[in-house]
């Protein structure tokens, strides 16, 4: 790890997108076992991902990670537990109606 | 998908995920009348999650043996997953998005999609500790708190659909970025996050009870059974707080608990306020529940927390109060920009952070915790 430089890599992952009545939940799982550390920055390559009302999809896909250096780790570490408040329902959603 | 089974109107009729996509595709299908072809042109919003990650193997270490017999009594309860069948709509469900004022509306919606993108962050966060952890009590926990959160998430996303407002998973294919959170703070904010979203659920809930005339959508009849989710996983992060002494004993932690407490208190202050309709519509005084809310919640936290807030403390509505008007001189603030717009901005936050530190130094009411956090929703 840079102590200030960025370095990237990609990985084959698996999205799993649950678009149900019963469950709406969406998910990315990286198939070579990579792992996210504080500050890393995800991009899921290819088309948005929709799955259909009622249906749960599954597509395999590459990211890339962008790890973060070591001071933004470090930053990262100090100030993420501020955005605590996004676990609560009163949050302030940042929803982008269109 | 031409598969044409005895179609319910509803998809949320349906029995099967067939029938439920039978019904969506009646809705999306060429034979549709102008009505539903409105209803099909949805507004698109995007759910904006967080991602998070944290130290997993300090999160792994755990060891629940201290409080085994009350971690092993609610993980049983939470397998037998008493609410599963709950969350089906029935002929209560009575949504009549037309007859609502537009005004209302949007503050509902905002109301909707707030909790569903809290339920939907907090899937996401479980589902992750689920996956990277390998002590088996820890890793359970986490998959049936997030099966709770995708369950709620789905059917707060049906009522939207029915408002029609399409969720937007398009964040998955965006960069983001995967913020810390140290296990302790994990155990606070959702400790507190859970438990005051059982006060809320339950206090609005309640008061319907009082006032069936003010129910203006059916959601509201699911929020008793819906908290109790809530207040089960708060639960255990209870005995989880409960596995170290030192995470509510010692002096910096303490200082933490009170951080967290004032934060969540007041943040929530300052948002209800901001759906005044939404409040009106229930029949709600905004402050008289915001005080219930946070004098439940003090009460529930007494199993964990060795002192709660002072809330009746001359300081406390004073300076919520403060912070409420900065929060909106802030906002116009930004919404002027340019020199001027920047400088009032500043200033808003300036007045929001002193109002915040002025509460934080109220004194705290200290009491004993008892030794067992056991406890049963009961409001």
């Amino acid at each position: 790890m840079g102590l200030l430089t960025r370095s990237k890599e990609t990985a084959p992952c698996t999205v799993t997108i649950s678009h149900r009545f019963e469950e709406l939940s969406a998910h990315v799982k990286f198939n070579n076992g990579a792992v996210v550390n504080p500050g890393d920055s995800v991009l899921v390559h290819g088309a948005e991902i929709m799955a259909p009302y009622g249906e749960v999809v599954e597509e395999e896909r590459t990211a890339t990670i962008t790890r973060a250096s070591w001071v933004e780790q470090q930053w990262t570490r100090w100030t993420g537990d501020f955005e605590f408040m996004e676990l609560c329902e009163f949050s302030f959603s940042e929803e982008v109606l269109s | 998908m031409n598969k044409h089974v005895d179609t319910p109107e509803h998809s949320a009729y349906a029995n099967t995920a067939e029938e439920a996509i039978a019904a969506q595709d009646a809705l999306d299908g060429p034979e549709m009348t102008s009505e539903m072809a409105t209803e099909v042109a949805m507004q698109n919003t995007l759910l904006t999650p967080r991602f998070y990650t944290t130290d997993f193997d300090e999160m792994d270490a755990i060891d629940v043996t201290p409080v085994r017999k009350d971690w092993d009594a609610l993980i049983a309860q939470m397998k037998s997953d008493p609410n599963k069948g709950h969350f089906k709509k029935n002929d209560d469900w009575d949504a009549n998005w037309e007859g609502m004022d537009p005004a209302l509306k949007a503050e509902f919606i905002d109301f909707l999609i707030s909790s569903c993108t809290a339920e939907f962050s907090g899937c996401v966060l479980y589902k992750e500790m689920k996956r990277r952890g390998s002590n088996s009590d820890i890793t359970t926990l986490f998959q049936l708190m997030a099966r709770d959160e995708a369950r709620h998430a789905g059917f707060i996303n049906d009522a939207l659909r029915e408002a029609g407002i399409r969720v937007n998973l398009g964040f998955l294919t965006q960069q983001k970025k995967y913020t810390y959170f140290r296990p302790k703070f994990i155990y606070y904010a959702t400790y507190l996050s859970e438990k005051i979203g059982y006060a809320r659920y339950i206090t609005i809930f309640r008061h319907l009870e009082q006032h069936p005339d003010k129910r203006f959508h059916p959601i509201f009849q699911w929020f008793r059974e819906w908290c109790n989710d809530e207040f089960s996983h708060g639960e255990a992060f209870a005995l989880l707080m409960k596995t170290d002494p030192k995470l509510t004993e010692s002096r910096v932690n303490k200082m933490w608990i009170k951080f967290f407490l004032t934060a969540v208190y007041s943040t929530m202050w300052v948002r209800d306020h901001q759906r005044p309709l939404f409040h009106d519509a229930l029949g709600v005084d905004v402050t008289w529940y915001g005080q219930e809310v946070f004098r439940k919640t003090s009460e529930i936290s007494k199993q964990v927390f060795p002192f709660t807030l002072d809330i009746d403390h001359p300081r406390w509505r004073q300076n919520l109060d403060k912070m409420e008007r900065a929060s909106i001189q802030v906002a116009k603030g930004k919404e002027k920009g340019g020199i001027v717009g920047t400088a009032s901005r500043i200033a808003g936050m300036a007045k929001a952070a002193t109002a915040f530190i002025s509460i934080l130094t109220i004194p705290a009411i200290h009491h004993d915790v008892p030794e067992s956090s056991v406890m049963e929703p009961a409001y």
